[in-house]
């Protein structure tokens, strides 16, 4: 059980370069040739965890009001 | 859905639990999507009685189970279960006694940390302990996840 502290702004700003510079080899750049985004990874780090949740959550319910919406409108 | 209430109701409560599976990703910075709550809980009998507690207000019921047919929420039916798939008022809540590739309860709690979300102190998984669980979940859409959690592992290692 840890309780680590928020990263530092070198921590992120390493992270962040690292996303963006993906080292030939390196897990990261497998992830993006699997296909992700690592934009999206940048945008996240750059939050809180508890922004993160808010994010996510706020999404997850815009998506749920309109899930089925285009099925609804065929005529 | 909103897991943000069923989050703090358990922390309300007193329970002792660990966020695993899709929003511990989502908390270690995933940009994946989610649309159920993992969380792995205590045995402990006092422990059961704060998780059904918290959770009774929003009527869980198994999802896997026809509607109409008899399903009893109380601290014996957690205790007896290792896995249990809710339907509740706020959404899917999966509630698992242990997890694949970590074990029980204690060794999950033993790799996590404690981070400030849900506008509550949670546990959840470490990344390296949530790529494991991942891993040896094995399922498509846990494999799925992998490349872009190792990619976080990677980014925010030490130099």
């Amino acid at each position: 059980m840890k309780t680590p502290n928020a990263p530092s702004q070198a921590q992120l700003a390493r992270a962040e370069d690292r996303l963006r510079h993906p080292r030939p080899g390196s897990r990261i750049e497998a992830a993006q040739k699997f296909g992700i985004d690592l934009s999206l990874l940048i945008e996240k780090l750059r939050l809180s965890p508890a922004e993160r949740v808010r994010v996510m959550h706020d999404a997850a319910n815009a998506a749920e009001q309109v899930r089925g919406a285009a099925r609804r409108k065929r005529p | 859905m909103n897991f943000i209430a069923a989050v703090q109701a358990l922390v309300d409560e007193g329970a002792d639990f660990v966020i695993i599976g899709g929003w511990s990703a989502i908390l270690h910075g995933s940009s994946s999507v989610t649309n159920d709550l993992d969380i792995c809980y205590s045995r402990q009998t006092e422990n059961l009685k704060r998780v059904t507690a918290a959770l009774t207000p929003f009527h869980p019921r198994l999802r896997d189970l026809p509607e109409g047919l008899p399903f009893i929420w109380d601290p014996a039916t957690l205790r007896n279960t290792a896995i249990l798939t809710l339907s509740t008022d706020l959404g899917a809540i999966d509630l698992l006694a242990e997890v694949t590739g970590l074990g029980s309860f204690e060794e999950v709690k033993a790799n996590s940390i404690l981070v400030q979300a849900f506008e509550r102190d949670v546990w959840t998984l470490d990344l390296p302990a949530l790529i494991r669980a991942k891993r040896a979940a094995g399922r498509a859409k846990d494999l799925q996840v992998l490349p872009e959690l190792e990619g976080l592992l990677e980014a925010n290692k030490p130099e």
